[in-house]
Order: structure tokens, then C-alpha cells, then sequence
């Protein structure tokens, strides 16, 4: 998806649907149809507005109305109160909601989750109580009858849809320019593990905020030009939750995080709706509310994704059925051999330093005064039963939890108290236990995001991601999709995700889990592979076999505590190590 | 009056006015707080359902002469009480036919994108419910009419002779009831066995699992008890609030800035969150234009949500 | 409430059954439309207008439909404006789009959707009366707008020096005036005017003013000002059906009720059947309402029918007006002669008449200024009495004496 595409060619399937959509309009005699046609698209904006933020960056947003009645108001107000043209009017209405996405975006990117989405379902409704308050509950468009074109009523209503439709394609293309940019995968990498993409070296909030100031400008605009077709604008219709609930409908009924998903929803929803409406609405009321709400029921039962990843996914099983699927071991001939990896001597410099380091929780104390040396080129295990500590000190390691005392030095230098993407960009990857990749793109776009944070360019990024499937073995599976991914494949494509950062040091937490005996060892191989390119790596894990094999230096933690530190072989014979993996009966016999 | 009686009377007023609505308010909560806690769904049916809860209380109420035999405290309480198992049992079926498809452990995997189809879901069912309820019950305002919404008890007068509290018999009914049953729910979910299943469903879905948990049969439990619950409150509503189908839309907001207030998870917490509802939208109107008064409702929340975004109750905030 | 939708399936029959009609009768029939909500939360106000159209549509060609047409029938075509704006702008789109041969409409009821909707019956010059009364919609300077109510303003300076002088009749004469209204356009105009121009004209003093959003959960906070303020009139300003009894039922908990404080209210929600369903005789009793319309003196058989027909207990501002305003499309066929939108526009547009479809509207008269408002459209005040609303303003027109409250 990503890299090599020039956004002219990928904006003319973009292009050509409009020219279509727009002549089938311009066939239209009847004024109803052509307002239905221009709603279907103002709704398909108003959907892809939601969708460059919620969709691409996985932030549910119930407040997109926020947008749209203020950018409604601002054309309508500009207008009746000042005289301004619409045509100044709906872009002073893009500003309005640009700034308004960076005001609410600012506070409400502190929370997360559900949290998050129901923050959002406040400001329209607080906003609608306000504008109530400021006595705007009907603004009413003045009628221009001289310079009807300069104030936007026109009296041939295709003009409207074509408006409408010129936003409707520039909304497309620039989610279609989102979706093959580096910006856009990176929300996708923050929608699918914030904490990954941090380590991974993405601006988290820079990039939220980014996405949330160009969602608002969006849906300002049609809001703005939304007035100028209804030509009355009130609180309810434009902050009201049935707004905000419909910019969602469109985008979840057509399909999220694709730009079609929007304008599919509206071209099935707005017609279905407005028909039901018309030849139901006066004979029993209230029936097209029925049937509408189970049309939407069924569909989403069918298709819980949308509509656009359901066909999409039914035409590429097709497509995939022709295909074996190659496994990346058994398909790889030219998979690199392995030099002899050389361990560092006892005078080579230290990459990493942790000194005295702890950290409570509450009383609970997870890491107490932990203290160690990774030369550069080791393999360093850190190992210790469930609940010892592990993870807690990978993440004071790399700044995801700030440290209760001690320090970190990094090739000499104090990184205590560095953000995560700070930490990544100086050279420190790091994996996941929980594995969570974009199950529909390809390998290579999967690893990309890892390359972004040392790449300048777009093209280097995609080079040292091809790099990094290499070297872990997946060379043969860079355009597979990953949901056709064996588990031991996903782990060796998060391996190479981390890798394509180009770290000086990675911290790999739990890779084997999970993992069958001969899948271990594909695994091992690749990050000896890894080792021998002089990248540093410090290793989690709890099960000791594979590691004794692996790691040139144990650690084990217990309780928090360093309980051994040294040769693995000398470390397991330890009582005290034994004791804490096997209980006090074990070590006694020992 | 002198100035202080009157701004004591009016603060004793309002606040007894925010503690009534707030009771009811937080049974709501609860209702909604059980089917968020332990299914993390965001159901934008509840206010709906509610709706149906209201309806229930009002034709088995008017229909049998239930008010006539029971009277006008017992009455509406009972209809209140019909409207639970109704409600539960539309629930349960909603849920094994619809709300399972897409819940549950089949889209626990799949994360963010699991969630949009449940929203959209109940989204579809809202509709189908409001509208339906058009077609059944017809679009006139009603209400189960008893001379308790009208009348109060009158505490005082208190500060010699200036400052009288008036009690709304209606809804002090409706506020004890609530008190009542958001009791025995939390009986339920501390000392009932199944009851401790849900809760810890709902603190940790993974970990139920791995203690033998039937998530499945612990969701269906909880949905139908959320919207049996939320239902219950909905019949006490109707006592002295006149609805029409579409009423549900007033109340979801209500409900939803309650579960969050009190920590999402937390099922008492919800309770709490609902009361705090209650109390802000009434006695905002002391110092804020009343027309604000659901303005200061937002706020409210949003301060909290900000400052403290695991709620009074909630353990600790979400993560991605 | 079963006998309401049972007419409304029936209607809807009927309407299926014209449809039927074969070819030749078609030449000899004129439509008129209705654009009201008949979905969402207002559906209960279109239902009733639809009541009052048809019966208007049933005695209009009983007594041999529009005779300057060969006795052609009027039939009546209904849309749904639903809960929003953008469906009511669909629907009138809808109406003038597909529905050429339609002569004249009357709708939306609420003021936003009637805004909605005259910006497109104005464009396609499709002639449109309406019972709403916010004063934007005849500020415009549309050609195609007839609005047969009073507007706010008018309302609100003709009804309150009508109504203080009740009191003062009855030996009572008021200094102190109260207003709680809600926020939304009706009651926002209506206020202003008794605020700006009514009381200060009146030598009133204010000594409440209240303004919330609906819907309100609960009024203590506003009764408990009223409560403390002590005005000697209350002017009540909500919209909403649930609005309504929440304020009556608190002021009468806190000893304010029956008639301790006389109450006036404004708009027909508040003399609807459903409001004496949930609120109870005993406490709308002798509280006022400033509607724009009411039954009358001398329409009395038009009730009866209505009732009979409809089972509805009475008459409302709803069912007349629409009930009117098809006898205005009629006579307005009449003088054209011939079923064409711009030629009844016009013979509209012409009308100064006192008589017939005049006698439906308060003022008694049908001409409009050039904006479109209907000259001497006045206020008509009704009063709970004995558990029902009956006119008793302007004196002319009452059938019943205005009761100043005796407590």
C-alpha cells in the first residue's frame, strides 16, 4: 500500500467515480433526486471526516458533530449577520473546525478507549445547550434574489450536487493520501498498539492531533455548506446526537478505515432512508424507522467490518485460492546463512548500564535496585517466573513508566526519564509479548511503520524494511498479507518490525511464547541472525531451555530482585534460582 | 423572608430535588453500568429500552385497574417491578440472537475494530425500537397519573418560619424503590455466587476466563439484567413523567455520563455516578441560568473525566 | 389510543382507495397538500392536523367540491417531515417535485421545519399557509407564505392587557408578573415581547424570569423561584407536553396551584386532550392559554362532526387550522378556476373576505399584508374550565366568560 505511488494515479478511480456519479446527477430532472443525490454526498463527507480520525487512528469519536454545527453556523452566521458569501463563509467554517479539532484534541487526547468516545458525545451536546442559550435556535438563511450565484442559491440544483461532490472527491483524495502516507501509517500504527508505536518512534499526540484538526476541517466544511442547502440551521439538526450518530453509521455500515467505506454507507443508507421516509413515512408512521434499523441490524450481522472489507475479502479469497501460501521457511532457499557469531569480549564497551533501579507501585515494589552491564554485541537474557518484574523493568527501561529511583545510561549517555519515542529514536527497538499486527496489509507495510523512526525518506524506510524481512527469514513473504500468517511468522514480522528502526539495542519481551519446539528454533536462528550484525539484545523470557541456548548472560529476577546474574549454565545450577522457579522442594535436592 | 432563608430554602430545595432525581437517575446507571461493566459495550439502545420499561409500568398499571386496586403508592411500583422480568427476558433473547453475533469472546481479538459493530448494532436496534414504538403505542404524551406526582411532603418550616422543603411524594417513592433495588443488586453481585462471576467478569474479562468463567452466559445474565434493570427504572420515571416513544434519546446521555462519573466497570459506582447526575443538573440552577443546566452536566463530566479518568469508582483507566 | 391509529390505518386506507379510482374522475380532482411531522417526537401534531384536513377535504366535497371546476373533488396528499429539518426539506422537495399537479400545501407546524420547507414551496411558487408563528418565516420576503396565526409578538401584546383586565373585572388588580419559559423559538419571541413591550406598557413589574432548555427533568428549581419572587401572574412558556405537567404538577405541590397563582400558557400543546390525560382536571382548571386559533362561536356542528368522527374529545388549534386552511385552498380554486399553483397563489394572495373560510381563523378575516401575514389575526385566549378548554377571548367570538382564580 505504502511507497511507490504517486497520488495522481491512485485519485483517478477517485476522480472517475465522481465524473460518473456526477453525469448520472446531471441526467436527473427532478429537483427531489438531485437533492437526495447532493445529502448522499454531503453525508459521504461528513462519514470520511469521521473516518480520518476515527478510522484511520482508532479513536472512536461520538462528537463529530461538534464540527459540523459549528461549521454550520459559521457559513449561516457569516451570511445573515454579516453578508459574507458562503463562498468565503464554508471555508471560514473549515478554519473554525480545524480550530475547534486542536481545542477538543488537546484535553481529550488524555483519554483512551471508550473513555475517549464518550468525552467526545459531550461537546456537541454541550455546544447545542450554548447556542440554544445564545438565542440561535432558528437561523433561517436570508433569500438572495439578486447575485444568486454569489451567494450560493442556485436556482438549477445540479449545481448543488456538483458542490457537493467536488468536497466529496477532495475529502477522498486526501484520505486517499492519508492512507498511503507515512502520517497515515502511523495512526494505523497507533489504532493498532499505541504503546508499540511509541516505542516504535511515532509522535503519538503530534500525530492524533494532526488527524483530529484535519477530521474537524472537514467535517466544518460540509457543515458550512450543509446550511447552504437546508438554509435553515438549528441546534438539534446540526450538533444534535443523531448527527454525530450518522456520520458514524455511514462510515461503520460502508466499511472503517478505507475511504470507500464513507461513500458506499451514504449511497446505500441516505437513498434506503429517504425512500423508506417517502412511500412509508405518511402511510404508518413510524415503519421506516423499523425497517431502516433492521436493514442496518442484518447488514451488520453479515458483515460486521462493512460492507467494503466484507467484498473486498470475498474477491481476494477468490483471488488467493489459485495461490498456495507459501511458508517463509520452507519457500526461502535464499535464506541467509548464518555467520559465526562472535560473543563480546570482556573488553567490549558497554552499551547498556542500569544502575540502583526501582520502582513501587503503591506499596507494591516490582523492581528493586537493579543493577547490570550489557556489552555491545551480547545476547542478554533476563529471565524469572510469572510476576518477577520483567516486563516492568522493559518498560523503565525504554520509558514507558517512569522510574521511582536509579538510573539507565544508553551508550554512555542518562536516558531516565525519555519518552518512549524519544528513547526509539536513539537506537532502542523493542517488541511486544501481545502481538497485534494489521492482520489485512502486507508484511511490508506491517514492518514499514517500525522503519519510519531512522528512515529520512519514504524510500529508505521501504528499503530498510525490505532489509529487515530478510534478515529474519521472511523474505519470500514481504507481500503476503498477515492475516495469512502462521503465529511463528507474525513473531519473526514483529521481529523485523523492530528491526527496521535500525537499533543499536533491541528488547525482545517474550518472543518464544507460545511457540512449538521447531518454531523456537526458527526463531533462535533469526535472532543469532540478528546478534551477528552487532545489534545488542536483551531478551525476556520465563522459560529457561531455549534461553540457556540463546543468551550469552543470565539475569534472574524474583520477587523484583536480582537473584543471579552470569554465565546461564553456572545460573541455573543456583539453589536460589531454583528455588524461585521450582519451590523450596526442588532446590533442597539440588 | 429574609435573604438567608431564602438562599437556604432554595439550596435545601434544590439539593433535595438532585438527591430524588439522583436515585433514580443512578438506578438507571446501574442498569447501564452492568452491561458496560462486564460487556464493554456501548449500548445506545438502553435509553430505549427504558422507553419499553415505561410503557410496561404504564399498560399494566392502567389496563387492569392495577392503580384502582392497589392504589397510588403500591401501584406504580408494581407496575415499575412487571416492568423487570419483561424486560429481562427481551434482553436475554436480544442478546442470544443479536447482541451475541457481535460480542463477546468471537470479536475480543479483534479490538478496536470488534467495537463498531456493536455501536452500529445497537444503534439499528434503537431505531427499531423507538419507532416501533410509534407504530404500538401511538405518538400521544402519557403517563400513569396519580395524585403523588403532584403532592409532597413538606419538611418544615424549618429556621422559625421562613424556609419550607417540599418532598415530591412521587418521586420520593421512585428514589426509595431505586435505593431498594440498586441494594439487592449489589447483594447480588457480593454475596450470590453468579452474581461475584459477573462482577469479576466485568473487573477482569480475561482473568474470568481462566477461573471458569462462562463469559458467554455471564454476558447474557448481564445484559438482561442491565436493561431489566434500567427498565424498572423506567416504570418508576413514568409515575410522574410523561413519555412518548422517543423519549428514550433524553435519558441515554444521562446514563452514559453516570457509568463514566463513577468509573466504567464499576456497577455501584454507576449508582453513584447517576446521583452525582442528579445532583449537578439540579442545583447548577442555583448559580448557573437554568437553561444551562445540562451544559453544567458536561462540564461536570468532563472535568472529572480529565482529572480523575478511572471515575469515583473505577479501578484504573483504560488502556489501549 | 387503539382508536387513533385504527383511524390513522383507516385514513390511510381511504387514501389508498382514491388512489384507485379510475382514470376519468381524476380530470375532475384537485390535490392539496400537508406537510406536518407524522414521525418522531411531534407526530402527535401532525396526526391531528391530518384529523382536521380530512374532515375539512370530507365536508368541503359533500357539499359539491369546487364548483367553479365542474364540482371538482379535493384530495388531500400527506408528507411526513419526520424528526429533522433535513427530512422536512426532503419531504417538501419531494412534494413539489413529484406532485406537479398540486395546488397548495399547508404544514410544517414547527417553526424550523416550516422554514425548512417554505424555501422550497417559495422557489417552485407553491402556495403555503401555516399555523406557525415565529415572525421569521414572514420576514423574508417570500410571495408564497401565508401564515394565518398571529405572530409571537402580536400574541403576546394583544393577550396580556386581554387578560389582566380579567382580573381587574374580578376585582383584582395585578402589579407582579412572573415569566419561566423554555428556549426555543416560540417562546423566545413571545417573551421578549410581553418583556419588552407588554408588561413595561401594562406598569407591571417583573419579578421572575426564568428561561430553561427542554426537556426539564424536574422544575423544582424554577417553581422554588417562582415560590420566592410571589408574582401575582405567571406567565408558563414551555412547548413540551412532559414540560408542561412537570411545571403545573410542582407549582400546585408547592401550595402554588388551583388558582393561588393565576397561570397563563401559550401555544395548543397546552390545551391538548393527552395533557388533561396526565395532569388531571383539578389542576388545569382555570389556567389560561394564548393559542392562534380555537373553536368558536358558531362552529359548533364542525366540532360535533369532528368528535364523532375522530373520537378526539374536542377540537384543538391543530385540527381547526388545518381544517381552515383547506377551505382557503377551496375558495382560492374557486376564483381561479382552474387547478394551477400560481393562479391560486394569486387568488389567495387577492382574498378580503369576512366570510367563509374567514370565519376559521380569529380576527374573522382573511387578507393578507405583503409580507404574508393575515391582517387582524389576533389571539384567541381559551380557559380550563370544568376539565375542558374553551374560548373566552376576544369577547366576540367566546362561548364562554373568562374566570378570574378566587383563591
Amino acid at each position: 500500500m505504502f511507497g511507490r505511488r504517486s497520488l495522481l494515479r491512485e485519485s483517478l478511480p477517485i476522480v472517475g467515480f465522481a465524473a460518473v456519479y456526477m453525469a448520472v446527477a446531471s441526467m436527473v430532472e427532478s429537483e427531489y433526486h438531485l437533492l437526495t443525490f447532493t445529502l448522499v454526498a454531503v453525508w459521504a463527507t461528513m462519514g470520511l471526516a469521521w473516518n480520518i480520525l476515527s478510522g484511520y487512528s482508532g479513536l472512536v469519536s461520538f462528537g463529530h458533530a461538534s464540527f459540523f454545527g459549528l461549521g454550520a453556523y459559521t457559513s449561516a452566521l457569516a451570511l445573515k449577520l454579516f453578508g459574507i458569501t458562503p463562498w468565503i463563509g464554508i471555508p471560514m467554517g473549515t478554519v473554525v473546525g480545524a480550530v475547534a479539532g486542536l481545542m477538543i484534541g488537546v484535553p481529550t487526547f488524555r483519554l483512551r478507549g471508550h473513555y475517549f468516545a464518550l468525552a467526545m458525545l459531550a461537546y456537541p451536546l454541550a455546544l447545542l445547550y450554548v447556542f440554544e442559550w445564545l438565542g440561535y435556535q432558528e437561523v433561517a438563511v436570508p433569500l438572495m434574489r439578486e447575485n444568486a450565484a454569489y451567494y450560493m442559491q442556485f436556482t438549477d440544483h445540479r449545481i448543488y450536487v456538483g458542490i457537493a461532490v467536488a468536497l466529496m472527491t477532495a475529502a477522498m483524495i486526501l484520505s486517499r493520501k492519508i492512507e498511503i502516507s507515512r502520517f497515515g501509517l502511523s495512526l494505523l500504527a497507533i489504532k493498532q498498539n499505541e504503546a508499540a508505536a511509541d516505542a516504535a518512534g511515532i509522535d503519538i499526540m503530534r500525530n492524533k492531533l494532526i488527524a483530529i484538526v484535519l477530521s474537524g476541517a472537514v467535517a466544518g466544511t460540509i457543515g458550512g455548506f450543509y446550511s447552504m442547502v437546508l438554509l435553515v440551521v438549528t441546534p438539534p439538526s446540526v450538533f444534535g446526537m443523531l448527527t454525530s450518530a450518522q456520520a458514524l453509521i455511514m462510515a461503520l455500515f460502508g466499511g472503517v478505515g478505507t475511504m470507500w467505506g464513507p461513500v458506499i454507507g451514504a449511497m446505500v443508507l441516505i437513498p434506503l432512508s429517504e425512500t423508506l421516509h417517502a412511500e412509508l413515512g405518511n402511510v404508518i408512521p413510524g415503519i421506516q424507522g423499523v425497517v431502516f434499523g433492521l436493514a442496518i441490524i442484518l447488514v451488520i450481522i453479515l458483515a460486521p467490518e462493512g460492507i467494503y472489507w466484507k467484498i473486498r475479502d470475498k474477491l481476494r479469497a477468490g483471488r488467493d485460492d489459485d495461490r498456495r501460501p507459501v511458508d517463509a521457511s520452507s519457500a526461502a532457499p535464499a535464506e541467509p546463512s548464518e555467520p559465526a557469531r562472535i560473543k563480546p569480549g570482556p573488553d567490549a564497551p558497554i552499551v547498556l548500564s542500569v544502575r540502583n533501579l526501582s520502582k513501587n507501585f503503591g506499596g507494591l515494589k516490582a523492581v528493586q535496585d537493579v543493577s547490570f552491564d550489557v556489552p555491545e554485541g551480547a545476547i542478554f537474557g533476563i529471565i524469572g517466573p510469572n510476576g518477577a518484574g520483567k516486563t516492568t523493568l522493559f518498560n523503565l527501561l525504554n520509558g514507558f513508566v517512569t522510574t521511582s529511583s536509579g538510573s539507565v545510561s544508553y551508550k554512555g549517555g542518562d536516558i531516565t526519564g525519555l519518552k518512549p519515542n524519544a528513547v526509539c529514536r536513539l537506537g532502542v527497538g523493542r517488541t511486544f509479548q501481545v502481538v497485534r499486527p494489521f492482520l489485512r496489509m502486507s508484511v511490508l507495510d506491517n514492518v514499514i511503520v517500525g522503519a519510519f523512526v531512522s528512515a529520512a525518506t519514504d524510500d529508505q524506510a521501504r528499503e530498510n524494511a525490505l532489509a529487515a524481512i530478510e534478515l529474519v527469514g521472511l523474505g519470500g513473504a514481504a507481500e503476503r498479507i498477515a492475516g495469512s500468517l502462521t503465529n511463528k511468522e507474525l513473531r519473526l514480522m514483529e521481529l523485523a518490525r523492530a528491526l527496521a528502526g535500525q537499533p543499536k539495542l533491541l528488547l525482545l519481551d517474550e518472543t518464544l511464547a507460545g511457540l512449538g519446539s521447531s518454531e523456537v528454533e526458527d526463531l533462535l536462528a533469526a535472532i543469532r541472525r540478528i546478534a551477528s550484525r552487532g545489534v545488542t539484545i536483551v531478551i525476556i523470557e520465563h522459560t529457561m531451555q531455549a534461553m540457556v541456548r540463546l543468551a550469552d548472560t543470565f539475569l534472574v529476577l524474583d520477587h523484583g530482585q536480582v537473584i543471579g546474574l552470569g554465565d546461564p549454565k553456572t545460573i541455573t545450577r543456583e539453589p536460589r534460582v531454583i528455588e524461585a522457579y521450582l519451590g523450596k522442594k526442588w532446590a533442597n535436592r539440588a | 423572608m429574609g435573604t438567608v432563608a431564602i438562599v437556604t430554602e432554595n439550596i435545601l430545595q434544590a439539593m433535595a430535588a438532585g438527591l430524588l432525581i439522583g436515585c433514580i437517575y443512578g438506578l438507571m446507571c446501574a442498569g447501564l453500568g452492568v452491561i458496560f461493566g462486564v460487556m464493554r459495550v456501548i449500548n445506545f439502545a438502553q435509553g430505549d429500552f427504558m422507553m419499553l420499561g415505561m410503557y410496561v409500568a404504564y399498560y399494566f398499571v392502567t389496563s387492569f385497574g392495577i392503580l384502582a386496586i392497589m392504589g397510588p403508592y403500591a401501584g406504580p411500583i408494581a407496575g415499575a417491578l412487571v416492568a423487570g422480568p419483561v424486560l429481562f427476558v427481551l434482553g436475554v433473547v436480544l442478546h442470544k440472537y443479536l447482541v451475541t453475533r457481535v460480542t463477546g469472546i468471537r470479536v475480543a481479538g479483534l479490538e478496536g475494530e470488534g467495537h463498531f459493530a456493536q455501536l452500529i448494532l445497537t444503534l439499528g436496534i434503537a431505531l427499531v425500537l423507538s419507532n416501533g414504538g410509534l407504530i404500538l403505542f401511538g405518538s400521544e404524551p402519557v403517563s400513569i397519573r396519580t395524585p403523588l406526582s403532584r403532592t409532597a411532603w413538606e419538611l418544615g418550616p424549618l429556621m422559625g418560619d421562613a424556609v419550607s422543603i417540599f418532598v415530591n411524594k412521587a418521586r420520593f417513592v421512585g428514589a426509595i424503590v431505586s435505593i431498594l433495588i440498586a441494594g439487592a443488586l449489589y447483594l447480588f453481585i457480593t454475596k450470590v455466587r453468579f452474581g461475584k462471576a459477573l462482577r469479576a467478569a466485568a473487573d477482569n474479562p480475561q482473568s474470568a476466563t481462566y477461573v471458569g468463567i462462562d463469559v458467554e452466559k455471564a454476558h447474557r445474565v448481564a445484559f438482561g439484567l442491565g436493561v431489566a434493570i434500567t427498565g424498572i427504572a423506567g416504570g418508576l420515571v413514568a409515575s410522574y413523567y410523561p413519555f412518548q416513544p422517543y423519549v428514550g434519546i433524553e435519558f441515554v446521555i444521562v446514563m452514559y455520563a453516570g457509568v463514566v462519573l463513577g468509573g466504567m466497570g464499576s456497577i455501584i459506582g454507576a449508582f453513584w455516578g447517576g446521583l452525582t447526575i442528579g445532583l449537578v443538573q439540579q442545583m447548577s440552577t442555583l448559580i448557573l441560568p437554568t437553561q444551562l443546566q445540562n451544559t453544567a452536566i458536561f462540564v461536570v463530566f468532563l472535568l472529572v473525566v480529565f482529572i480523575r479518568p478511572e471515575g469515583f469508582f473505577g479501578r484504573s483507566a483504560e488502556r489501549t | 389510543m387503539s382508536t387513533t391509529r385504527r383511524t390513522l390505518m383507516m385514513t390511510a386506507l381511504g387514501a389508498a382507495g382514491l388512489l384507485a379510482v379510475p382514470a376519468y374522475a381524476q380530470t375532475s380532482e384537485v390535490k392539496v397538500g400537508l406537510i406536518a411531522p407524522m414521525s418522531g417526537p411531534w407526530a402527535r401534531q401532525g396526526e391531528l392536523m391530518i384529523k382536521g384536513a380530512n374532515l375539512a377535504i370530507e365536508h368541503i366535497n359533500a357539499q359539491g367540491g369546487i364548483k367553479s371546476m365542474g364540482g371538482a373533488k379535493l384530495k388531500l396528499l400527506t408528507f411526513d417531515t419526520g424528526d429533522s429539518a433535513e427530512k422536512a426539506k426532503n419531504a417538501a422537495q419531494r412534494m413539489v417535485s413529484q406532485e406537479p399537479d398540486l395546488v397548495a400545501a399547508t404544514g410544517a407546524w414547527l417553526s424550523s421545519f416550516t422554514l425548512a420547507v417554505t424555501e422550497v414551496t417559495e422557489r417552485a411558487e407553491l402556495p403555503m399557509t401555516t399555523l406557525s408563528y415565529s415572525d421569521q418565516i414572514t420576514a423574508r420576503g417570500f410571495k408564497y407564505i401565508f401564515q394565518t396565526s398571529a405572530t409571537a409578538d402580536t400574541q403576546a401584546n394583544t393577550a396580556l392587557p386581554a387578560i389582566l383586565s380579567v382580573g381587574e373585572r374580578a376585582g383584582k388588580k395585578t402589579t407582579t408578573i412572573g415569566i419561566v419559559q423554555d428556549n426555543t423559538a416560540s417562546s423566545v419571541s413571545f417573551a421578549k415581547a410581553l418583556r419588552e413591550t407588554s408588561i413595561p406598557a401594562a406598569g407591571l413589574k417583573l419579578v421572575v424570569d426564568e428561561t430553561f432548555t427542554p426537556p426539564l427533568s424536574d422544575a423544582t428549581p424554577l417553581v422554588q423561584k417562582v415560590r420566592s419572587a410571589k408574582p401575582e401572574l405567571l406567565m408558563l412558556l414551555p412547548t413540551a407536553v412532559s414540560d408542561d405537567k412537570l411545571m403545573v404538577e410542582k407549582l400546585s405541590e408547592f401550595g402554588l396551584g388551583q388558582g393561588k397563582l393565576p397561570v397563563v400558557a401559550n401555544g395548543a400543546h397546552f390545551a391538548v386532550p393527552e395533557i388533561l390525560k396526565s395532569v388531571g382536571p383539578e389542576l388545569m382548571e382555570g389556567v389560561m392559554v394564548t393559542v392562534g386559533n380555537w373553536a368558536v362561536k358558531g362552529q359548533e356542528s364542525i366540532i360535533d362532526d369532528f368528535k364523532k368522527k375522530t373520537g378526539e374529545p374536542w377540537m384543538t388549534q391543530d385540527s381547526l387550522s388545518s381544517y381552515g386552511d383547506m377551505w382557503i385552498f377551496k375558495e382560492g380554486l374557486e376564483k381561479a378556476g382552474k387547478a394551477d399553483r400560481k393562479a391560486v397563489a394569486d387568488a389567495i394572495r387577492a382574498m378580503d373576505t369576512t366570510e367563509g373560510a374567514a370565519k376559521f381563523f380569529p380576527g374573522g378575516r382573511i387578507k393578507w399584508d405583503d409580507k404574508g401575514r393575515r391582517v387582524g389575526a389576533t389571539v384567541v385566549i381559551v380557559q380550563w374550565q370544568k376539565g375542558a378548554p374553551v374560548a373566552v377571548y376576544p369577547p366576540e367570538t367566546a362561548t364562554h366568560q373568562p374566570i378570574w382564580p378566587k383563591n
